[in-house]
């Protein structure tokens, strides 16, 4: 798999608008601060938002106990929206970062909501928890479309909901280092993850931490995807479809399957984003566009799927 | 129940209006064809932001206009007109309350003439597609006739065409351009045959990349996309001004590395337009007039 990312990788350094052929690599020097403005940036910024939404996924969906949920059919996405459209409004002045925390702080706020509302439905009802989650992030979306409508920002707000990667260049994406960096310090947890996965009760009788794991959780898919929406926007399915197709394959222990979630993740948003550049070169195709094509085939798979086998 | 009354009052109202000054009928085109009209009205509900523009111009009586229409040069207007509802979502409450003789919809709120039509005459005075500046021009002559003003028209227009010909004299020669839209971080391009394509149709500027498609929001491009089409000049909407950030947010997202190096940017050659003149009331007349000055100033200041 590492060879494939790598492969695709050097495909993504090579395509955008402007023309660049390897070979001028060696003696051009505006061919090389292209590739260092923003091929590079570019295919950086796609890999390490692929792998943390991937990831986020998978912890998400052991610590609520359903495949079917991810950042994006919890509210949490929607929560960083209404925070980014806040200090939008109330301090527009506010630099990037600013910006992020505020929307990650948001989204923070909005996920324990769902966690708390998710423990309130029997997991025994596992459908249950993404359409409540569906509904609550409606419930959220439409304050945030209500304050954007209000305020002639809709357009504004539509940017962030279809993430793309058109306009990342060096200097603009460098935060998702951050996520990625969380992505990592996941890694580390994996176990613990898995363990809670089990529930709290086993949890608790392992020994288990359970809070701490549950809150570290919550933190890392917080902040992974305030962190994703501010620079990119919103890339759904992401979180949901890698996680589901790797555990097909390799089962629940995060400990071997999270660097091959992160793997494929970075791997499928990467093909989705070139295929994005090439369908109407020299315009673009948003990422998420393309993703959410094919993203919304594999759900519908799963869910149809699953009543197949009873 | 209530509102229903007000409604049908309303209506009865407008049609004794009608009915008074059935004596001279002025027929008037539209987006939808030509309209036979009873008269000339003493009270008018205006629910698109260039028409509102264009009739402030020609001092018609304005009654009712939607509570934002995002015009810096239209604050004047709203805060004597009664709020009306939105742009989009017209406040039909509101509007049967004025008893207007007149409805006029447009761009936004033209999916809503018929529903308006129920409560007072309603027109659609929606500009689009080919001939941006000869159908604004039509309108403006369109409601000189509707209000008695045709003198004050006929000089607004007079001013108009001049400042388009010193605009044509201004960029003739001087390169192509292209048209930018940024909205937050990300950036489209407009061509010719987009809503701002007048710009290059109308002004005989040529465009920096032929054949863009003429998508109503533009086409996402990457700076990689501007650095390789290299123009001479740039044209600048910042979609996200509303939030009351000037043109620094659009300055800030193409202050980058692959935009430098562009011959517009190295040469200054960058024209920033007002969005709300050039697109929440493109086609209004003070605002078509505006945005020619800032064309003007642009291309004066620049390389």
């Amino acid at each position: 798999m590492g060879l494939l990312l790598c492969l695709l990788a050097g495909i993504s350094l090579f395509v955008g608008a402007s023309p660049l052929h390897p070979g001028a690599l060696l003696s051009d020097p505006q061919a090389l601060q292209l590739l260092a403005v923003s091929r590079i940036p570019r295919t950086a910024a796609v890999l390490l938002t692929g792998a943390a939404m991937a990831a986020a996924g998978v912890i998400m969906q052991l610590l609520v106990r359903n495949k079917f949920v991810e950042p994006g059919t919890t509210g949490t996405n929607e929560a960083a929206m209404l925070g980014l459209l806040a200090v939008t409004l109330l301090t527009p002045a506010m630099p990037l970062f600013g910006k992020m925390l505020a929307a990650s702080a948001s989204a923070l706020a909005g996920t324990a909501l769902f966690i708390l509302l998710a423990r309130r439905i029997p997991p025994e009802r596992p459908l249950l928890i993404p359409l409540a989650g569906l509904v609550y992030g409606g419930v959220l979306m439409a304050c945030a479309s209500f304050i954007a409508i209000q305020s002639d920002l809709l357009q504004y707000l539509g940017i962030w909901m279809s993430g793309e990667f058109s306009g990342i260049l060096a200097g603009r994406y460098e935060l998702l280092w951050l996520a990625g960096g969380l992505a990592l310090l996941s890694y580390f947890a994996a176990d613990q993850f898995t363990i809670a996965g089990l529930g709290r009760a086993v949890s608790l009788n392992l020994g288990l931490r359970y809070g701490q794991v549950l809150g570290f959780g919550i933190v890392t898919v917080s902040l992974v995807s305030a962190l994703v929406i501010v620079t990119v926007g919103m890339l759904p399915f992401v979180g949901l479809v890698v996680p589901n197709l790797v555990s097909r394959i390799m089962g629940d222990n995060l400990g071997a399957s999270l660097p091959v979630v992160a793997g494929t993740g970075a791997g499928l948003l990467l093909l989705c984003d070139i295929l994005g550049r090439l369908l109407r070169y020299p315009y673009e195709i948003p990422a998420g566009t393309v993703f959410g094509l094919f993203g919304a085939a594999v759900f519908l798979y799963m869910l149809l799927g699953r009543r197949a086998h009873g | 129940m209530a509102h229903r009354k007000i409604v049908q009052l309303a209506a009865s109202i407008a049609v004794a209006l009608c009915g008074a000054a059935q004596a001279q009928g002025i027929a008037i085109d539209t987006a939808r064809g030509v309209v036979e009209l009873p008269g000339q009205p003493q009270k008018i509900v205006v629910l698109d932001a260039a028409a509102a523009d264009t009739l402030e111009a020609l001092q018609a009586p304005i009654a009712g206009v939607p509570s934002q229409l995002y015009a810096g040069h239209l604050q004047d207007l709203q805060d004597k007109a009664a709020p009306v509802g939105t742009l989009f979502e017209p406040d039909y409450e509101a509007i049967a309350m004025l008893a207007p003789d007149l409805i006029i919809a447009g761009g936004r709120s033209s999916a809503r003439v018929a529903a308006l039509a129920g409560i007072a005459p309603a027109i659609d005075m929606t500009i689009w597609g080919e001939d941006h500046i000869g159908q604004s021009l039509a309108r403006l002559r369109s409601y000189g006739r509707l209000t008695g003003q045709e003198a004050r028209a006929e000089d607004l227009e007079a001013a108009f065409t001049a400042k388009l010909e010193r605009a044509r004299a201004a960029v003739a020669g001087r390169g192509n351009a292209m048209i930018l839209m940024t909205n937050g971080p990300k950036v489209s391009v407009y061509g010719a045959g987009s809503r701002f394509g007048w710009l290059h149709t109308a002004l005989d500027l040529p465009e920096a990349v032929a054949s863009v498609d003429a998508q109503t929001h533009g086409e996402a491009v990457s700076f990689e996309f501007i650095a390789a089409a290299d123009p001479d000049w740039l044209i600048i909407i910042d979609r996200a001004a509303a939030i009351g950030q000037g043109n620094q947010a659009a300055a800030v997202t193409l202050d980058n590395a692959l935009v430098a190096g562009t011959t517009a940017w190295r040469r200054q050659q960058v024209v920033y337009l007002d969005a709300a003149s050039v697109y929440v009331a493109g086609g209004g007349i003070q605002a078509m007039t505006a945005t020619l000055e800032e064309v003007l100033a642009g291309f004066a200041a620049g390389g």
